[in-house]
């Protein structure tokens, strides 16, 4: 499975939602319920799908779908 | 809303929307106390940090409560804060002045963009400024940033302020901030160790800020000690800490409420009110619940049985 659709598999799971469809441009302001605390819960749901780690300066700048599959990316 | 706060909420929007929700629960706490807390340290904001102020500031705010998040989803994990030791956090950490710049400028914003925070401002303001005398005299131990202070005695045109704070970024920042207050003549700040202030005189002051600080040290209850020892009789202290709300920083972990009264009471200090409160939003699965705490406390005139 490629790294977007495992991405996408994650964001469902974190965000409770079967049908949930990500794209590389969505932000916070596109998924309901994705606030700060949200936001951890699907850095610590991907550190675990693609067995990575994440410093915190990373995580402030994961701005939208598109910046967690860059630095997916770019750790494996 | 201001000019200013409108700034913050519309850089927030476009920068960091994750974290509009939080900052809205926080509006929605008490708007018209919001703006007027939020103003006023986003005006000191300005003419401490200059061009760019409040978009460096909220890109400390937004590291800091990341790192704040991680902390606690770690804690959640391993049951547990990540040092214990004074010694440890001291050198990795309150001596980095890289480090303590951005933490500093970021604890300065939760006063009013954390909810629950706001919640202890408005106490601050409401149940301790209210009640302290025009000229008061005051020590705040570990002044952090300074806002605490420049806050009182904005609202005290003859009150004085003396602040120990054992990290070089703290003195230079709060010193900055009591200048942008307009506050400066009227305070002064030494770089010490909260514990030194054992040495100190005794009943030297009017009243006491001690804001969370406590869950920093290894043995808090000196605190009290200490509070107890520079407050003239009939005197309060505001002081505030955080229970199972691990960071970077926090060595003592506090697990009930209780704790921190019973260590009060025992050094002779009447607690006269306390505010609890938490985060509404929580981690997945959280069984910690992350709570800041302040207490309103008083030298009894005399020794109580």
């Amino acid at each position: 499975m490629i790294i977007f659709d495992r991405l996408n598999c994650v964001f469902q799971d974190v965000f409770d939602d079967d049908e949930l469809l990500i794209e590389r441009n969505y932000t916070a302001r596109d998924i309901e319920d994705w606030d700060s605390l949200m936001h951890v819960n699907l850095v610590l749901a991907v550190e675990k799908e693609f067995a990575i780690r994440l410093s915190s300066y990373e995580v402030t700048r994961l701005k939208n779908v598109g910046d967690f599959i860059d630095l997916i990316e770019a750790r494996l | 809303m201001s000019d200013n706060i409108e700034r913050l909420l519309a850089y927030v929007n476009e920068t960091y929307p994750q974290f509009k929700q939080g900052i809205s629960e926080s509006i929605t706490k008490s708007p018209e106390r919001f703006e007027y807390i939020a103003e006023l340290y986003l005006s000191w904001i300005i003419i401490a940090r200059g061009n760019r102020a409040i978009e460096k500031s909220v890109d400390a705010f937004v590291q800091f409560t990341t790192e704040v998040n991680l902390s606690q989803a770690k804690y959640e994990f391993t049951g547990h804060y990540e040092n214990q030791s004074f010694a440890e956090v001291y050198e990795s950490h309150y001596s980095q002045k890289s480090q303590m710049d951005g933490y500093l400028w970021g604890v300065y914003l939760t006063n009013f963009l954390w909810a629950h925070h706001l919640e202890i401002s408005l106490f601050f303001e409401s149940r301790f400024l209210s009640q302290l005398p025009s000229n008061a005299s005051i020590i705040e131990i570990a002044p952090g940033h300074g806002g605490w202070g420049a806050w009182a005695l904005h609202q005290m045109p003859e009150a004085t302020l003396r602040g120990y704070d054992i990290s070089p970024s703290s003195i230079q920042i709060a010193t900055s901030v009591a200048r942008a207050a307009g506050v400066q003549n009227r305070t002064a700040y030494y770089e010490s160790d909260a514990l030194d202030l054992e040495n100190q005189k005794a009943e030297s002051c009017d009243a006491v800020i001690c804001s969370f600080l406590i869950e920093h040290l290894e043995e808090p209850d000196r605190l009290f000690a200490i509070i107890n020892k520079l407050l003239r009789p009939g005197c309060t202290a505001f002081v505030t800490g955080a229970l199972t709300a691990a960071q970077i920083d926090h060595i003592y972990e506090f697990n009930h409420e209780s704790e921190m009264l019973a260590m009060a009471e025992s050094h002779g200090l009447r607690v006269l009110e306390t505010l609890s409160t938490n985060p509404q939003r929580l981690l997945k699965r959280a069984r910690f619940i992350p709570r800041s705490m302040a207490i309103l406390l008083q030298k009894p005139l005399t020794v109580s049985s």
